[in-house]
């Protein structure tokens, strides 16, 4: 195998810039080494020769460069507690606001959309159940959502591997989790049952409003990969399914500076989330 | 367990009816007038009728739908009426209109070669951004053109800006003309010497 | 020893920001950037900034909204100075750049001696 190319200066900074402007990812120095092996890695994968020829290609998102590019960086692999981070936010800030603000009248409504494989809506189910001290006083709902049919049936399965379960300390698998041989768990039947699924496309109105007003949406590494025009469909359409003073939380490397003005940005300890704001019009 | 599964809402099967859906664009209620905005995109006479509201919609998210709308329609109109905001006074509708306008994909070739060359600085100064999605000979051609006639600094500013991105080979004699024009201008030295060795950047083999 | 100053440029223009970096980091302050004004109020949430250097072409939130939304912000945040730049000269844009809360208002493009000079300024430095 050929050693990677270092690239130049002139092309490190021409590439820092691309993604930057494109995601708001800021790549430094430190990282070099890394995105030095993407790029390689992805000219050996599109067949570019040269590093012009694969920026080029990059920057016209040819077949979802971007995507695979960046991918890397924001790890995308599905697992359980993933950016445990916004689930701490979750219990420390943002459910109490929703609740100083609804009380119990309604249920509290939680929309991981997309779920994959289910990981994520599972954490928060989860989260919520050993760390949210109001969890038996409120009532729940939690959806997840995907367009992939075949892995919302997987998440209805609720089966796992080793990977999916990394981040979780043994004990909380042994609680929530029935091991079905060495190589894969269930989880248990209680949890499987408080999480509903439904197939979504984020970028039809038509598919997005039956879902409700939500509290909280995850939305996570999806929004960024748009093109623009499906991403403001999908930022609107997400703003409508999100009650006045709802949140959402996109992914740890993503921004709404780069999305959608639609929404205010609160900074939390834990995390940077998104705010539709309450029913006051912003008259000018 | 607390944790409750509930049966999905049903939402109505919706035909947008056209008149509603205008009338409810002046709404005194935001809520209504951003509904109005979204549905306006498919009913009949919805151009026009965003144009004028837009004339006067205070509420930043009520216009960011109005703008999605009409850049959804697509029609001539409708990319007039956001042109005309393109040479507003006002930075948002500016701001706004571009926005609207880069997400029209397509649309860029033939507007392209009209707006760069519009009497309005800030309109040209805004276009370059649009050129940001050509290939990049084609990307090359338009901005070359625009600077090889250009007389106002921050015109060329801007379309130096895109050339560090997207130019190639081709556009290094037009850089070099420009360099000599405005040699004077330290800002544009500094801007031509950066896209210049970006656009001239190659690899070193590792090792 | 003071810390040093730090100035959030907030631009669109990857040339622009550069070419403010290298003039206000060989001056000794610190540097921040931002491509819009939404990222640039992120960035006030989470970075201590002594001063904006605001444009006011952006995608996503012009200078002016970006301006209007921080001068609503409680404490100092709200009241960072804030230097605008901009392509236009007209008596107008000066108006609606103090209407938005600016402090300043500079036509484009700047020399870098003007730069460190009201960035000294608005920081509270001397020169």
């Amino acid at each position: 195998m050929a050693d990677p190319q270092a690239l130049s200066e002139d092309e490190f900074r021409k590439l820092c810039e691309f993604v930057y402007r494109r995601t708001g990812m800021v790549f430094t120095e430190p990282k070099r080494y890394y995105l030095e092996r993407r790029v390689f890695e992805r000219m050996t994968a599109t067949g570019s020769g040269t590093f012009a020829s694969y920026f080029a290609r990059l920057r016209q998102d040819v077949q979802h460069e971007i995507e695979h590019f960046v991918n890397a960086f924001t790890v995308n692999e599905t697992y359980f507690y993933r950016e445990d981070h916004q689930l701490r936010c979750l219990t420390t800030d943002l459910l109490p606001e929703r609740i100083a603000v609804k009380g119990k009248a309604a249920p509290i409504r939680i929309w991981s959309v997309p779920c994959s494989t289910g990981e994520e809506p599972y954490s928060v189910a989860m989260w919520l159940l050993e760390n949210w001290p109001l969890v038996d006083e409120h009532e729940i709902e939690i959806l997840g959502s995907d367009i992939d049919t075949q892995a919302l049936e997987a998440a209805r399965d609720g089966i796992f591997g080793k990977r999916a379960l990394m981040r979780l300390p043994a004990d909380l698998v042994a609680k929530y989790f029935t091991a079905i041989d060495d190589e894969r768990w269930r989880i248990l039947e209680d949890l499987r049952d408080s999480v509903r699924f439904s197939t979504v496309n984020i970028v039809e109105q038509g598919e997005t409003r039956p879902h409700g007003g939500f509290d909280v949406i995850f939305c996570r590494n999806v929004l960024i990969y748009f093109d623009d025009a499906s991403r403001r469909m999908a930022a609107e359409n997400l703003f409508e399914n999100l009650l006045p003073g709802g949140f959402i939380c996109l992914g740890h490397t993503e921004s709404m500076s780069r999305i959608s003005p639609l929404f205010q940005v609160r900074r939390f300890a834990d995390a940077i989330v998104y705010q539709r704001p309450t029913r006051v019009t912003q008259d000018g | 367990m607390p944790l409750v599964r509930k049966p999905v809402d049903r939402a109505a099967a919706e035909n947008p009816d056209a008149a509603a859906v205008l009338q409810a664009l002046g709404s005194n209620d935001a809520d209504e007038r951003w509904a109005a905005a979204r549905a306006a995109a498919q009913v009949s006479g919805g151009a026009t009728a965003l144009i004028r509201a837009l004339q006067r919609e205070r509420d930043a998210n009520v216009r960011e739908a109005m703008l999605t709308s009409l850049a959804r329609i697509g029609s001539d109109e409708s990319v007039e009426g956001l042109l005309s905001l393109l040479r507003s006074d006002d930075a948002n509708s500016r701001t706004g209109a571009l926005d609207a306008l880069r997400s029209m994909t397509g649309l860029q070739r033939d507007l392209l070669p009209r707006l760069l060359q519009d009497a309005d600085n800030d309109v040209r100064i805004l276009s370059c951004e649009l050129v940001r999605a050509l290939p990049s000979d084609e990307a090359t051609d338009h901005l070359c053109a625009l600077l090889t006639r250009e007389r106002d600094v921050n015109v060329c500013a801007a379309a130096i800006d895109v050339l560090t991105e997207v130019g190639t080979a081709a556009a290094l004699p037009v850089l070099q003309q420009c360099g000599e024009r405005f040699r004077d201008t330290p800002f544009l030295a500094f801007a031509i010497e950066v896209a210049t060795d970006r656009i001239t950047a190659e690899s070193t083999r590792r090792g | 020893m003071a810390d040093r100053k730090t100035v959030l440029v907030v631009d669109d223009a990857s040339l622009v920001r550069l070419y403010y970096r290298s003039t206000l980091e060989k001056a000794g302050f610190e540097v921040e950037e931002a491509m819009n004004g939404l990222e640039a109020l992120e960035k006030v949430l989470t970075t201590s900034v002594d001063m904006l250097i605001v444009d006011v072409n952006m995608p996503q939130m012009d200078g002016f909204s970006f301006l209007e939304a921080l001068r609503q912000k409680e404490g100092a945040v709200g009241g960072i100075p804030a230097l605008v730049t901009s392509t236009e000269s007209a008596a107008a844009d000066f108006a609606a750049a103090r209407a938005a809360g600016a402090n300043f208002y500079l036509v484009k493009p700047i020399d870098q001696a003007t730069l460190v000079d009201f960035a000294a300024m608005f920081c509270g430095v001397s020169r």
